[in-house]
């Protein structure tokens, strides 16, 4: 299967370990990723804060450099370019007069036949659980894991069309598939402070506290995360999280690609693990998978 | 005001007068929305769900209220436009389907369009200076990004130690890409707003 893949500038920067482990395991799943060339900045939480016209036409630009590839999906890893990609898509398809002016400015006809997939949702609904199942050689059993959806995989509903926005379980499931074992939890689909890191870090520490507690009071060895911001707040503040409720967590925070990448007979190296600030290399060591 | 017991009561969000009825305002975001706020049911779904209500000066469920009855002013001006993290909730909760997240990315325009100071202007500042690369490079580097932010506010050392242990994990590359294709970003661009980077 050819898909068009659009990594995202956090792909080629700080979740580097999402975008090595995601095409590890898409070659794996004979699945051809064809990075989109050229591709631009989907805009995320900047552009569609002010100037919402601007933030159509980045992702419509997006949309039609993959209809020259002739490709007719898209995916994209990150939850925040998958939101901005269907947006897009969205508004093209259902509003015609922002249709024709995002059309004129990208000199083109919008490209309304793209589909756009997340990661996920193509391994889910493209591949499938049993197909995923079926490639496990090393199953992680007795891994205790939080999945974690975030905001923008699956909200809002009419536009991510995307498993279920307060009850999500597409991840739970794959995670079962590999052989782990995800936990019931209160905080699924809560948000982690998103685009706030840097500017209102107290936005962050708050609520990405909220979620690392509810992950610790459900028993989590892990939190899964499918979105490069969700694993950055969580990961990159926790320390500071940790200081502010006075509460250690000690949580891995780590993306459902690497796992998959682990069941799958690859090496911790080879995914990133050692990557990440709170490393589940220790975790994972102990049971022998390396 | 002093309760029967004496004690200063406090009250938690905002009083808001209501003291006209205009409906330019509702039309004007049916419009560029495509919101019919008027289907509003007043359940108060949107704010019990939102992510930031805590700290919010008027809630998702007054800022639907306050443009049903037309109140521009209090809306451009409020705090909760720039505290708001636009997680969807509020609108993925309403079951009128009235797309609150939208509102508030179309008042957050208006506000910066019409020059109204940020009340968190860090955010709106981060805002820019993202765009700003874009602009440029037509991608963003992270750490250049967060770097240039704390570096215009001041704030020299937040995050130097977390920056090193990243770089030395990897995660911040010292340059960044940049792509061919600047007349499709220029037209891009052209038609939106003047940036903080071109002054």
């Amino acid at each position: 299967m050819n898909v068009a893949y659009f990594p995202g500038c956090s792909l080629h920067g700080l979740a580097s370990e999402y975008d090595r482990s995601a095409r590890l395991v898409c070659r794996h799943l004979g699945i051809n990723l064809e990075e989109i060339e050229d591709w631009n900045c989907c805009g995320a939480t900047a552009a569609h804060s002010l100037d919402h016209k601007l933030s159509v036409s980045l992702g419509a630009r997006n949309l039609n450099l993959v209809k020259k590839m002739n490709l007719h999906m898209v995916t994209a890893p990150c939850a925040g370019c998958f939101n901005r990609l269907k947006t897009a898509s969205y508004e093209l398809r259902h509003n015609p007069s922002m249709a024709e002016e995002v059309a004129a400015i990208i000199k083109a006809p919008a490209p309304v036949e793209t589909e756009v997939s997340n990661l996920l949702q193509l391994f889910v609904e493209q591949t499938g659980v049993s197909a995923i199942a079926q490639k496990v050689v090393r199953p992680l059993s007795g891994l205790k894991l939080a999945a974690y959806y975030g905001c923008l995989l699956t909200r809002p509903q009419r536009i991510a069309q995307f498993d279920a926005s307060e009850q999500p379980v597409s991840l739970d499931q794959l995670l079962q598939a590999l052989g782990a074992e995800p936990v019931i939890w209160s905080h699924k689909a809560e948000c982690c402070g998103g685009g706030y890191a840097a500017s209102e870090t107290d936005i962050v520490i708050d609520l990405g506290g909220q979620v690392l507690e509810a992950a610790r009071q459900a028993g989590a060895q892990a939190i899964v995360v499918a979105c490069p911001m969700c694993q950055a707040n969580l990961d990159t503040r926790q320390k500071a999280i940790e200081v502010n409720r006075g509460q250690k967590y000690n949580l891995p925070i780590i993306y459902f690609t690497q796992l998959m990448g682990l069941a799958f007979g690859y090496s911790l190296r080879q995914l990133g693990f050692n990557q990440q600030l709170n490393s589940a290399v220790t975790l994972l060591k102990q049971r022998g998978w390396g | 005001m002093p309760d029967a017991s004496g004690i200063e009561t406090q009250a938690f969000f905002k009083t808001i007068k209501l003291d006209a009825i205009d409906d330019s305002l509702p039309q004007e975001i049916k419009t560029a929305c495509g919101v019919d706020v008027e289907t509003c049911l007043e359940c108060g779904k949107c704010s019990g769900g939102c992510s930031n209500v805590r700290i919010f000066d008027i809630t998702p469920r007054q800022v639907v209220k306050l443009i049903k009855t037309g109140q521009e002013k209090p809306l451009l001006a409020m705090d909760a436009l720039w505290a708001c993290v636009s997680c969807q909730l509020c609108g993925d909760r309403c079951p009128a389907g009235i797309d609150i997240a939208r509102i508030m990315d179309y008042l957050r325009e208006k506000a910066y369009q019409k020059g109204i100071k940020a009340t968190r202007y860090q955010v709106q500042l981060f805002h820019e200076l993202m765009l700003g690369f874009i602009k440029k490079t037509g991608r963003v580097a992270e750490g250049q990004l967060i770097i240039r932010f704390n570096l215009k506010t001041g704030r020299y050392f937040k995050d130097a130690d977390l920056g090193r242990r990243l770089f030395l994990k990897g995660k911040i590359k010292p340059f960044s890409s940049k792509i061919k294709n600047r007349e499709d970003l220029r037209r891009i661009f052209q038609e939106s707003i003047e940036r903080e980077e071109d002054q």
